[in-house]
């Protein structure tokens, strides 16, 4: 009885989720392009010998992987610390909270946008600043060595504010007894951190991770907005990629393979973090 | 047999390989007040979600006024319950929580008023009908659950550890109260506890309960003075029943109240501690049986060295085996 | 460590870059590349304003698209999932683990991988250009977050609550709607608000599915604004027409900002 009520949200959730997933797995074995009329042909394994012999690909992994990392990385920092400056009594609670999450809410196209103009070569305040400081103005967006830092500047100015509202649920879920316990033993803040907060936060900081690296490998909008994917494919994602070959390139069968390899990135870099939480959880075990 | 009030029959509950409840049988006439007694986990609260048929029975029959009512809905059995957590709907005022019942059953907007207001007077509820439950006190909440279960009009009321979430003193202002109003009712009542003060002070007859299956079913004064096992024997009363060593294969037992201090003919004990308790004191004693409890007057200071005895007749006799008492 | 400071850098870094479009959205053209301090002294317009919401279409019209398309993606989500989330309640705990855990695994998912497939269900269905049809992916892919949260909800009321209503004859129906949503009105309230959300933010699926300029949603206008050359050198365009996409959902959030934390919240502690 009670199943029904889940069926019509599940087969939904499966037509979404699912459906894409068998479909690409069916399309890239297809030729499926201009050239055959998009009309699917079997091609049998052409598709994927062209994705591991694709430069393209490959390059825009490890753009996608390095944009990801760095993106993390900052995240979970900034988030802890935001987290753990939210936790504290604070006036004005809900507004602060508010304008911190603020960045999170807006759409990312809009914002994009907004830093496009910001880092504008010369026009730009960011460039304005440095000019007020003596210095040349720098080509924020047009220099294939570092635009990929602005990239992840924009990332993460968005998402730190998701990351730190989840990791302030942890914060709240660990009882303030314990803190006072630790304090009364004399630890000062930074010890209360280590051996207190961060092992309690582990799982906060686990879904974290999990949650926004499959969201910063499946970067999009933001790149395509803010540069692009330049200059000269610097910043080209993996999503992008594929977008342009299903959409401009008209290559069905061949975007449908690259989302199946991007799939594969996600998953495995996905069981990598959670391989790694656990082989630490065990060696913390074994410790003495 | 009559067919008045309700009368279950081997009644069984499993879920998955455990087995809650084992063939309990069980009759309770109307206007009887029945307590299900037993430590957590014994399938008391199992044998009230039966009845009530919030659980489904994997064996065993419930009959209630002689109609088999084993797979009948919870709605339509006619059963009301207070539930260990008054289970009153927080959203909505007194009123609005007494109301809903009667308007899902489509009963007259006049005769619901009526029926209301006849039952806030009885439980002295008037005023009340606006608050919200947060807003009144534990002994309120219980009154307002009673009144929500009162006017189902039940054909067996049903008790989960009514008197829990109240403080202690008011448990024993309270506990007349409940039962006066649950024997004016005129219907079967089971009310589960796991205090046995409050079995004693609510219901006409006790069941005790362990491991799912019924181990005696009696009068208060009955299971006290007759326990039908050493379960029994040791669950009821406290101070706690002295087990003493005895014969091969036999279990001897006597309570605290029954041990006497004597000059001398008794059993040598020496005094271990004391723990005074207002009107009466308790002693610890070492004695060759092993330790035993002994019930006193306040008043007394025993010596270190003291002789101990009883009645022979107040010994129970259990079987070390079964745990079952010997005639 | 003093808070006043580290606060201050905090709302600086999330305020400076909005207040940063706010301002430019009010210069001219001209006074956007002018150096040196006497350059605030003129330049102020609200031309770049006019220009947005004269445009063809008209901005408004994009923001009334989001608004339709996250209004009935919102109520499609919580139409499926609030059942789903009270069916998921009453599994088997194994079951609902198993679920659960699928869930959780699509709430991650990279969703952007998807459009393609969905874009060809679109063409097959004629569902292209069709602004309410983009309900269902955005149900869809909601769901998993929305049944979840409300799952857990459903998990935090009392059992007895609901034993009551049936032992007083409330059959399903009378219990959801006169007992246990009540009760869940504020997770209800997040809920719909994320889902709010993502549906306004929502850029790929949008993108590939509609083309015709006047059922733009408001990310693929912004979009498209970007990437056309019918503003030139528009800066000032742009960020007027930033400020007025983020308006609304600056409301939304000063209104809500409860709601959207507890649902946040709430997600993080269920999972």
């Amino acid at each position: 009885m009670a199943i029904l009520l889940l069926l019509p949200a599940l087969a939904l959730v499966a037509g979404v989720f699912l459906w894409p997933l068998l479909r690409y797995g069916w399309l890239s074995l297809q030729a499926s392009s201009v050239l055959t009329g998009l009309v699917p042909v079997p091609n049998g394994g052409a598709n994927w010998q062209r994705l591991l012999a694709d430069g393209r690909f490959w390059q825009d992994a490890a753009q996608t992987l390095r944009f990801a990392g760095l993106s993390l990385a900052l995240e979970l920092l900034l988030g802890l610390a935001l987290a753990l400056l939210l936790h504290r009594p604070l006036p004005r609670r809900g507004l602060v909270r508010a304008v911190v999450l603020l960045p999170w809410a807006l759409p990312t196209t809009v914002m994009a946008l907004g830093w496009r103009w910001i880092l504008n070569d010369p026009f730009g305040p960011l460039n304005g600043l440095l000019q007020s400081l003596g210095l040349p103005a720098y080509g924020f967006l047009s220099q294939p060595a570092t635009t990929w830092l602005f990239t992840v500047l924009a990332d993460v100015w968005k998402t730190t504010p998701f990351v730190a509202l989840l990791l302030l649920a942890g914060l709240q879920a660990i009882p303030s007894e314990l803190e006072e316990a630790l304090r009364l033993e004399g630890a000062g803040p930074w010890q209360r951190l280590r051996r207190l907060t961060l092992p309690l936060l582990a799982p906060y900081l686990l879904l974290a991770a999990l949650f926004r690296l499959a969201q910063a490998l499946g970067v999009f909008d933001l790149i395509q907005v803010l540069t692009g994917s330049g200059p000269a494919s610097s910043t080209e994602s993996l999503a992008l990629y594929a977008y342009l070959n299903a959409m401009r390139f008209l290559d069905f069968g061949y975007a449908a393979t690259l989302m199946l390899g991007m799939f594969a990135v996600v998953l495995g870099l996905s069981a990598l973090v959670l391989l790694a939480q656990a082989l630490r959880r065990r060696l913390a075990e074994m410790a003495p | 047999m009559t067919t008045a009030g309700l009368h279950c029959e081997q009644l069984s509950r499993r879920v998955g390989d455990r087995l809650l409840l084992d063939g309990l049988s069980l009759s309770v006439a109307p206007g009887e007040s029945l307590a299900l007694l037993g430590p957590s986990g014994c399938g008391k609260t199992t044998t009230l979600r039966l009845l009530a048929g919030l659980d489904p029975v994997s064996g065993g029959r419930i009959r209630l006024d002689g109609e088999d009512v084993t797979h009948s809905p919870a709605g339509e059995r006619q059963v009301a319950m207070v539930f260990q957590s008054y289970a009153l709907y927080p959203h909505l005022s007194v009123l609005a929580n007494l109301e809903l019942g009667l308007e899902v059953r489509r009963v007259p907007a006049p005769e619901r008023r009526r029926r209301i207001a006849e039952v806030l007077a009885l439980l002295q509820l008037e005023g009340l009908e606006r608050r919200r439950p947060a807003q009144l006190s534990g002994g309120q909440r219980q009154r307002v659950a009673l009144a929500r279960a009162l006017l189902r009009q039940p054909r067996l009321m049903l008790l989960d550890e009514p008197m829990s979430n109240l403080d202690a003193q008011l448990r024993d202002q309270l506990r007349p109260e409940l039962r006066a109003l649950l024997h004016r009712a005129g219907h079967p009542v089971i009310h589960v506890t796991h205090d046995q003060q409050e079995a004693m002070g609510l219901a006409d007859r006790i069941a005790v309960l362990e491991g799912g299956v019924l181990q005696q079913v009696g009068t208060p004064q009955e299971l006290y003075h007759r326990p039908a096992n050493l379960f029994v024997a040791r669950f009821l009363g406290r101070p706690g029943i002295n087990l003493l060593a005895g014969e091969a294969g036999v279990q001897l037992a006597i309570r605290p109240e029954q041990l006497r201090l004597v000059e001398s003919g008794g059993l040598p004990a020496r005094l271990l501690r004391r723990e005074w308790q207002g009107s009466q004191q308790l002693l610890w004693l070492d004695t060759s049986r092993g330790e035993l409890l002994l019930l006193a007057a306040a008043d007394l200071t025993p010596g270190e060295q003291l002789q101990v005895t009883w009645k022979p007749d107040d010994e129970l006799r259990f079987s070390s085996a079964s745990g079952e008492r010997l005639a | 460590m003093p808070t006043a400071l580290p606060l201050l850098a905090a709302l600086t870094w999330s305020l400076l870059p909005l207040l940063w479009q706010l301002l430019t959205s009010l210069r001219t053209p001209e006074a956007l590349v002018l150096q040196g301090p006497s350059a605030w002294l003129q330049g102020w317009t609200l031309a770049n304003y006019r220009q947005v919401l004269q445009g063809d279409p008209p901005f408004w019209r994009y923001l009334f698209n989001s608004c339709l398309v996250g209004a009935a993606s919102t109520g499609l989500t919580l139409l499926l999932a609030i059942p789903a989330a009270y069916g998921l309640q009453r599994q088997r705990p194994a079951l609902r683990g198993g679920i659960s855990l699928l869930l959780l695994a699509a709430a991650m998912f990279p969703y952007v991988l998807l459009f393609l497939a969905l874009l060809e269900l679109a063409r097959a269905l004629s569902w292209g250009n069709q602004l309410l049809a983009l309900a269902l992916p955005y149900a869809g892919l909601s769901l998993p977050l929305a049944v979840l949260l409300l799952r857990a909800a459903f998990a935090d009321l009392p059992a007895e609550l609901e034993d009551a209503a049936r032992l007083e004859g409330l059959n399903l129906w009378q219990r959801l709607h006169r007992v246990l949503l009540p009760l869940l009105a504020p997770a209800i309230a997040s809920t719909a608000i994320l889902v709010f959300l993502f549906s306004w933010n929502e850029y790929p699926i949008a993108l590939t599915w509609i083309s015709r300029n006047d059922l733009l949603t408001l990310p693929v206008a912004m979009a498209r604004i970007a990437g056309s050359s019918v503003y030139a050198v528009p800066y000032g365009a742009f960020a007027a027409a930033t400020v007025l996409g983020g308006l609304p959902l600056l409301a939304l959030v000063l209104v809500f900002q409860r709601q959207i934390v507890s649902g946040l919240t709430q997600g993080a502690v269920k999972g």
